[in-house]
């Protein structure tokens, strides 16, 4: 009686233990959340959207977010774009084609975690490094007119240095979702005398699909998080260096070839680490953020839902 | 060694000729000597099985006996597992389909399968029909593709339960829908010969009771061979039937004969349940 009594307290003890601890993460959570709300909110009216920043030392005439926002959307967008195909190709190769035994195989496998663990900054540096070389000019506009290097940054810089850094964890949801589709859908699709490809074409990639979407969107999400990649080749100007009226359709390639920051550098640009020094805006900005990571985690939640419901 | 008395040969449902070529003719499979293995497990010793045009054959016997691994290596499925490894020759229609000429995705359009589990496609109705017509003929135009979607289903007697929701997803049937849907998509394709290993394991006897009746109306124009556990099913449909054991095909001839009167002792026991 008297052990089975002392086993049950024991129990009692680490349920509490775990208890506590679940707590302790969700009082984090939510206080973040609130803090951004509670600072945020008050930053949220309609002009803080459709201006531009504007630095200034008094904090009321600093602007908005309008080129950040769209830095963020323009950087995220190009940057699935760039990753998309070599992903995906990578994702089939790795999880329809590849030998488990073979050297080749494990020298990749390596390569990709090595990748996955690369901090993002050194990726910056990096990015940095390499298109400045002159071969890069057209990537970004020249840093004079018969410069010997290339400037070396802007939003197709920016979006391919973020390609490099999501592919890992994107080719890894991939080959997780393409590993996912059941052996008797293979099978079906084998029987129904489609070749190796054609199956893969034609029954692996839609029935792994939403598990593509996911991978994209959490893609999404990592390069909207990412500060460092975007300080170090989208260059630090607050709005678009590319053209004056970024937003009218036919400018879209200076803009990519110029400048400009997203709501993480803009984050980092107003808080009292920067330069800016609009704390006020930075706490919106920063709420905006969230909510955009909190959406896009939202819609991976709800892809996952809609596949169950499927499957049933 | 040569012991010609126990190649047990069922009777030629049309009459037979001296000629050997001849003779082969109604058979839409044949095997001979067709031993396989797993890595260095074997699971098919020695077999010779003869499987007669426009009849259904059952395949029986316990499992894991090698019934399914059979049908596997008729349509060349077990190409598809490492380590498998086979002896002996299959042919379809007199052709060797191990052959140097064969074309495999074509032997699997002419030799379709059906699986012990109902496996749609993730897709709509429509797409797991059309999904591999469409890829063996690109230039095929929407009437056409949507005639042949009719008449699969028609055949695999779903068309009026589906008809009003060809584009609402498969996965949305009932199992025993599902399992037609299958065999209509393996129909699509214009097979010879059907297979269809344990269709109705995971039904209920309605479902099955639609699948036995429309096996019996294919019958008239495919080849069928079915696995199966049940006797009765095996009883009510099948023409031909040939027990299997242990790797090995022990009996073959015409079901009414090997259930009345069955040649091994072995296939006795078997049907007096004496396994499981
Ligand atoms: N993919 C496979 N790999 C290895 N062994 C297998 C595989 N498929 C079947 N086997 C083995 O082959 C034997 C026969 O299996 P199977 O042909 O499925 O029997 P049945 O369909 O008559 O129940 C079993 O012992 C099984 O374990
Ligand atoms: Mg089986």
């Amino acid at each position: 009686m008297a052990r089975l009594s002392f086993a049950h307290v024991r129990s009692r003890f680490w349920m509490a233990a775990c208890w506590v601890s679940a707590a302790v993460v969700l009082a984090v959570c939510a206080g973040i959340v609130l803090a951004m709300a509670a600072r945020g909110i008050g930053a949220l009216e309609p002009s803080f959207f459709t201006t531009d920043p504007q630095p200034s030392f008094e904090e009321s005439l600093a602007g908005g977010i309008r080129a950040p926002l769209a830095g963020s959307v323009i950087l995220a967008v190009s940057g699935i774009l760039a990753v998309f195909l070599p992903s995906l190709g990578a994702a089939i190769y790795l999880a329809e084609y590849m030998d488990e035994q073979k050297l080749g195989t494990r020298a990749i496998r390596l390569g990709l975690e090595v990748l996955a663990g690369v901090p993002s900054v050194v990726f910056g540096f990096w990015g940095l490094a390499v298109f400045s070389q002159p071969i890069f000019a057209f990537l970004s506009d020249s840093a004079g007119g018969d410069a010997t290097s290339a400037f070396g940054r802007s939003f197709l810089v920016g979006a391919l240095v973020m390609a490099v850094h999501i592919l890992p964890f994107v080719v890894k949801v991939m080959e997780e979702a393409i590993r996912a589709v059941p052996r008797a859908l293979r099978e079906a699709g084998y029987a129904l005398g489609l070749t190796k490809w054609r199956m893969i074409k034609r029954v692996v990639l839609p029935s792994a699909a939403p598990g593509i979407v996911t991978a994209i969107v959490l893609g999404l999400g990592l390069i909207v998080g990412d500060t460092a990649i975007v300080w170090l080749t989208v260059g630090g100007t607050m709005t678009m260096s590319g053209a004056d009226a970024w937003w009218l359709p036919h400018n879209w390639l200076p803009v990519l070839k110029g400048t400009g920051s997203t709501l993480t550098t803009f984050i980092f640009y107003s808080s009292p680490a920067g330069e800016g020094n609009a704390p006020g805006k930075a706490y919106g900005a920063a709420f905006v953020l969230l909510a955009l990571v909190v959406a896009l985690n939202a819609f991976v939640a709800w892809i996952g839902r809609q596949r169950s419901i499927k499957a049933q | 060694m040569n012991d010609v008395a126990e190649v047990v040969l069922p009777a030629v449902p049309t009459a037979g000729t001296a000629s050997v070529d001849v003779a082969c003719e109604p058979w839409a499979v044949q095997a001979a000597g067709v031993s396989s293995w797993y890595g260095s497990n074997q699971v098919l010793k020695d077999v010779d099985i003869c499987i007669p045009q426009r009849r259904i054959t059952a395949l029986i016997g316990p499992s894991g006996c090698g019934k399914s691994t059979f049908l596997r290596c008729v349509n060349r499925m077990n190409d598809l597992i490492r380590g498998f490894r086979m002896q002996g020759t299959v042919s379809v229609h007199g052709e060797d389909i191990n052959g140097p000429q064969v074309d495999v995705t074509l032997l699997r359009r002419t030799v379709g399968m059906v699986f012990q589990h109902p496996n749609p496609f993730p897709m709509s109705v429509y797409d797991n029909i059309a999904l591999a017509v469409r890829e063996h003929k690109p230039s095929i135009n929407r009437d056409e593709l949507d005639g042949i979607v009719e008449q699969s289903l028609k055949d695999a007697h779903l068309w009026d339960e589906v008809k009003d929701r060809l584009s609402g997803s498969a996965l949305g049937l009932s199992g025993g829908q599902q399992q037609r849907l299958c065999i209509a998509r393996a129909l699509a394709v214009k097979p010879e010969v059907l297979m269809l290993d344990e269709p109705c394991a995971s039904l209920d006897p309605i479902a099955t009771g639609k699948i036995e009746e429309l096996l019996l109306q294919l019958r008239e124009r495919y080849t069928i061979i079915i696995v199966t556990h049940n006797l009765a099913q095996a009883r009510r449909i099948s023409d031909e039937m040939a027990f299997f054991l242990m790797g090995e095909m022990l009996e073959q001839g015409p079901t009414q004969q090997v259930l009345a009167a069955p040649q091994r002792e072995e296939t006795a026991a078997y049907l007096d349940g004496s396994y499981g």
